[in-house]
C-alpha cells in the first residue's frame, strides 16, 4: 500500500511540476501589430553563435546591433526604438527550426519581423517549420545566397541580400576562362542547396571542371580534406581549386594544404561566404602566407579600405557600439544589413504593419543606399538584393585588391542570362550613415 | 486506477493546452515527446538491462517510415505515425535478433555505431531526400476545431495523445508477468535462465517494443520541426534521452514527464542563464553543455534511482 501511494505522490508531483511549467507565464494580450509598440520594435534574428559556424559567423547580431543601437542613440524610427533579439541556432537545421518558432510566436519573443537568418539548409527548414509564409512574417535580408529564397511562391516574404550562389559561380566562371584557360578547375562545395546552386551557376556559365567533391555541412574532415588535396595535387599544372563552402571548410582545406606543403601547388579560389581572410587568419590560424594571393569575389569595398567612406563610418560605430570587436568583412556584412533593415522600416512608414514593409521593400527597395557595390533589385516582382560581384586578390594582410588592379564589377541573374558588365555609380552615403529616407 | 491516472493526467493536460499561448504547446510538445523517448529508454535498460547508446538511430527509422508513408504513399497522418512505430519496431526485432548475444559494453558500442552510421545513409538514398530530407506533414487541425484552434495545439494534442497511449501501455507491460519477468533478467540472467526464462527471447522482444516506441516519438518529433532529415537525430540526442532517463530514475517510469521536462527547460535555463551572466565566447558556447553533464554526475552519485526513490526513502523515516 505504501509503495502505491508513493508512486502515485510521484506521478501527481511530476504532473504538478509539469503543469506549473507550462503556465508560468500568462497570455500576453494580442498586440495589434506583432513586436510593435509606440517605443519600441522587435526584430528577431536566428544565426549561430557557437560552433565551428559562429566562429565564421557570430559576429553578425552584435554588429547588428551595435548598428541598431547606434540609431537608436539617434531617434530610432520615428521615435520607436529597434530591439534585437538573437537566438543561436548553432548552424543546425532543427535547433534554427525551433529557435525561428520561438522568435516569432506571441508568448516566445513575439518579434515583428525576422532579420538577417542565417544559412540555406537551416533557414529552408525553419521557414517551413514556423510558419512564416502563414503569418505574413517578414524575412529580411537573410544571409544565405541560395537562389530559391527568390522564389515567392515558396517564401512569400522573404527578401534576399546576398548575390546567389549561381549568379557567384556564373561571374567566377567568366574569370576564371579569361584568367586561368588551360588550367585543370577543381571544386570543393557543401552537399545541399548551397553548393547544388554553385554547381548549377558553373554549369550556366559554361565551365569544365575536371573535378567535383561534395561534402555533408560543415563536416570536411582534416583527413579528407588531406587525401583529397593530395589526389588533386597529381593534376598537371597548377590547377584552379574552388571551395564554395563556409569559413570553418575553407580554413580546413588550407591549413590540410599547409601541412603537405601544397599550398602554391594550386591557384586558390574562395567562394564569397568562406573566404573572409580576417576569420580564416584570426579565427582559424591559417597562416597568412598561405592566403596571399588567393583569388576572392565580393560586392563590398574591402573592409579595410578605410578611404570608403561607408567602411569608415561603420568601423566608427563598431568601435563605439561593439567594443572588443575587430572589424572585418563580416561586421560589415551585417552593419550593412542593419542600414538596409532601418531603412526598410523607414520606407514602411509610421503606421508600422507586416504588409506594409513588405510592400515598401518592394515598392523602394532598390533605391535603398549601402555600402554595396552592385545595385539592389527589389521590386514588385524581384525579391533580390544585390546581383553581382568583383573579383580580388588577397595580400599578406588579408585586404583585398582588385585582380589585376582595376575594380570591374559584373552583374548576372540566377539563370541562363548574360554577365554584363557594371557601371552602376553607388549612392553617396546619408549624412554620419543614418539614413533619412522615407 | 493506472488508466484513470492516465485519463486524469490527460484531463489536465485538455484544459492546461486552452490557457496557455503557442510557444508553450510547442514546447510542451517537445516535452511529450522526449518523454516517450525516455520511457522506450526505460523500457529497454532500466527493466531489460540492455544499454543502447543508439536510440536516435531508432527515432530516425521511425521517423523516415512516418515520412515516407504520409509525403510518398500519401497515407493518412495517423497511419504514418503508427507505421513509424510499427517500422522501427520490426527494425528493432531484426536488429535485436543479431544483437541478442551481445551483453554490456559491446552492445553499446554497437548501438553507438548505428546512431553513427544510420542517418548519414539518408544521403546514400535520394528517395530519403538527402541532406534536405522529406517533408513530415500532418495538416492543419480539423475545422470543426474552429479558427482559434493553432496549429500548435494540434501539435501538442497529437503527442500528448500518443506519449499518454504509448506509456501507459507501457506501464501496464511492466507490471506484468512480462515486467517481472524483464526485471529478473536484468538483474540476474543466468538465474533467469535457469528457472526457465527464454532470456534470449525476451531480450529481442524488449528491444522491439522499445524501437517501436522510440520510432513513434521519432515521427512525433519530426512532426514539430515539419520535416525529417539526417540532421534532426546527431549522436547527441540518444546521449540526451540516456541523460534525461538516467536524472529522473531510470528504473521507473514515473519520472518520464519530469526527463522530458528537463531536456527541453536546461537549454532555456541555460541560456538565460548566460545572457544574464555574460562571459567569454567559449563559456557561453559550452556552459549549456557543462550544466547537463553536472547533472548527470549528481544525480548519478545522489540518486541513482531517481528522485521518486529519494521520496520515498524519505517517508519512509517518517
Amino acid at each position: 500500500m505504501i509503495r502505491i501511494k508513493s508512486m502515485k505522490r510521484v506521478s501527481i508531483v511530476s504532473a504538478v511540476i509539469a503543469a506549473g511549467a507550462m503556465v508560468l507565464t500568462t497570455l500576453p494580450a494580442q498586440a495589434a501589430t506583432p513586436g510593435v509598440t509606440a517605443s519600441e520594435i522587435k526584430l528577431g534574428i536566428s544565426s549561430p553563435t557557437s560552433g565551428s559556424a559562429g566562429t565564421a559567423y557570430g559576429k553578425i547580431p552584435g554588429a547588428m546591433k551595435a548598428y541598431f543601437s547606434y540609431i537608436n542613440a539617434n531617434g530610432g524610427v520615428y521615435g520607436r526604438k529597434i530591439t534585437l533579439i538573437h537566438r543561436d541556432d548553432k548552424y543546425l537545421p532543427v535547433l534554427a527550426a525551433t529557435r525561428t518558432t520561438q522568435l516569432v510566436l506571441p508568448d516566445g519573443d513575439g518579434v515583428f519581423a525576422l532579420v538577417g537568418a542565417l544559412g540555406t539548409a537551416t533557414h529552408t527548414k525553419a521557414y517551413k517549420a514556423a510558419s512564416l509564409a502563414k503569418e505574413n512574417v517578414p524575412d529580411l535580408f537573410v544571409n544565405t545566397g541560395y537562389s530559391g529564397f527568390g522564389d515567392t511562391t515558396k517564401y512569400p516574404t522573404t527578401f534576399t541580400v546576398l548575390p546567389s550562389y549561381a549568379m557567384e559561380a556564373k561571374i567566377m566562371s567568366k574569370f576564371i576562362k579569361e584568367n586561368f584557360a588551360g588550367q585543370a578547375v577543381a571544386l570543393i562545395a557543401q552537399d545541399d542547396e548551397f553548393g547544388i546552386d554553385g554547381v548549377s551557376g558553373f554549369k550556366a556559365g559554361g565551365l569544365t571542371i575536371a573535378s567535383t567533391t561534395l561534402y555533408p555541412q560543415s563536416s570536411l574532415t582534416d583527413a579528407r580534406a588531406k587525401s583529397l588535396l593530395t589526389g588533386l595535387g597529381a593534376l598537371a599544372g597548377k590547377p584552379v581549386l574552388v571551395m564554395m563552402g563556409t569559413t570553418d571548410v575553407t580554413a580546413t582545406i588550407l591549413k590540410a594544404a599547409e601541412s603537405l606543403k601544397l599550398e602554391s601547388k594550386f591557384t586558390w579560389i574562395a567562394g564569397s561566404v568562406g573566404g573572409d581572410a580576417n576569420t580564416l587568419v584570426g579565427g582559424f590560424k591559417v597562416e597568412p602566407a598561405t592566403i596571399n594571393g588567393m583569388l576572392a569575389a565580393s560586392f563590398f569595398p574591402d573592409a579595410k579600405d578605410t578611404k570608403d567612406e561607408y567602411v569608415s563610418q561603420f568601423m566608427k560605430i563598431n568601435a563605439k557600439y561593439n567594443k572588443g570587436v575587430s572589424f572585418d568583412n563580416v561586421v560589415l556584412q551585417g552593419m550593412n544589413s542593419a542600414m538596409l533593415t532601418v531603412q526598410a522600416l523607414r520606407a514602411a512608414g509610421k503606421n508600422l504593419t507586416r504588409e506594409g514593409l513588405i510592400s515598401a521593400i518592394e515598392n523602394k527597395g532598390s533605391k535603398f543606399v549601402g555600402a554595396g557595390l552592385v545595385p539592389l533589385n527589389y521590386s514588385a516582382t524581384s525579391r533580390v538584393g544585390y546581383n553581382g560581384y568583383w573579383f580580388g586578390q588577397l595580400n599578406a594582410s588579408g585586404e583585398l585588391k582588385p585582380f589585376g588592379g582595376k575594380l570591374s564589377i559584373f552583374t548576372t541573374d540566377s539563370g541562363d542570362g548574360a554577365i554584363q558588365a557594371s557601371n552602376f555609380k553607388r549612392p553617396t552615403m546619408p549624412k554620419n550613415g543614418i539614413p533619412t529616407n522615407s | 486506477m493506472r488508466l484513470v491516472l492516465f485519463i486524469f493526467f490527460g484531463w489536465i493536460l485538455l484544459i492546461l493546452g486552452d490557457r496557455v499561448g503557442d510557444f508553450k504547446l510547442y514546447q510542451g510538445s517537445f516535452v511529450a515527446t522526449y518523454a516517450l523517448a525516455i520511457a522506450s529508454i526505460i523500457l529497454l535498460t532500466g527493466y531489460s538491462g540492455q544499454l543502447s547508446l543508439g536510440h536516435s538511430a531508432l527515432m530516425a527509422v521511425g521517423a523516415y517510415a512516418g515520412a515516407l508513408a504520409i509525403f510518398n504513399a500519401g497515407l493518412h497522418p495517423v497511419i504514418g505515425l503508427i507505421m513509424a512505430a510499427l517500422v522501427a519496431g520490426v527494425f528493432g526485432l531484426i536488429l535485436g535478433l543479431i544483437v541478442a548475444r551481445l551483453t554490456g559494453p559491446y552492445l553499446a558500442g554497437t548501438t553507438l555505431a548505428l546512431a553513427i552510421s544510420l542517418p548519414t545513409l539518408a544521403n546514400q538514398f535520394p528517395i530519403l531526400g538527402a541532406e534536405e530530407g522529406i517533408v513530415f506533414d500532418v495538416g492543419l487541425p480539423p475545422a470543426r476545431f474552429g479558427e482559434d484552434f493553432s496549429q500548435y495545439k494540434w501539435f501538442f494534442w497529437i503527442c500528448c495523445l500518443a506519449s499518454l497511449i504509448m506509456v501507459w501501455f507501457i506501464a501496464n507491460l511492466v507490471s506484468t508477468k512480462y515486467g517481472r519477468t524483464f526485471r529478473a533478467m536484468r538483474d540476474n540472467p543466468i538465474a533467469a535462465q535457469l528457472s526457465g526464462i527464454n532470456v534470449g527471447r525476451l531480450k529481442v522482444t524488449a528491444f522491439a517494443i522499445s524501437s517501436g516506441v522510440a520510432g513513434l516519438s521519432g515521427g512525433l518529433l519530426v512532426m514539430l520541426i515539419s520535416g525529417v532529415s539526417p540532421s534532426a537525430f546527431p549522436l547527441s540526442l540518444s546521449f540526451s534521452i540516456l541523460t534525461g532517463a538516467v536524472i529522473t530514475g531510470l528504473y521507473n517510469l514515473k519520472g518520464v514527464i519530469l526527463g522530458g521536462l528537463v531536456l527541453v527547460a536546461i537549454p532555456e535555463i541555460a541560456d538565460s542563464l548566460v545572457s544574464r551572466v555574460g562571459g567569454s565566447e567559449g563559456f557561453i558556447a559550452t556552459f549549456p553543455g557543462f550544466l547537463v553533464s553536472a547533472l548527470l554526475i549528481l544525480a548519478v552519485v545522489f540518486t541513482p534511482n531517481g528522485p521518486g526513490h529519494l521520496i520515498k526513502k524519505h517517508h519512509k523515516k517518517k
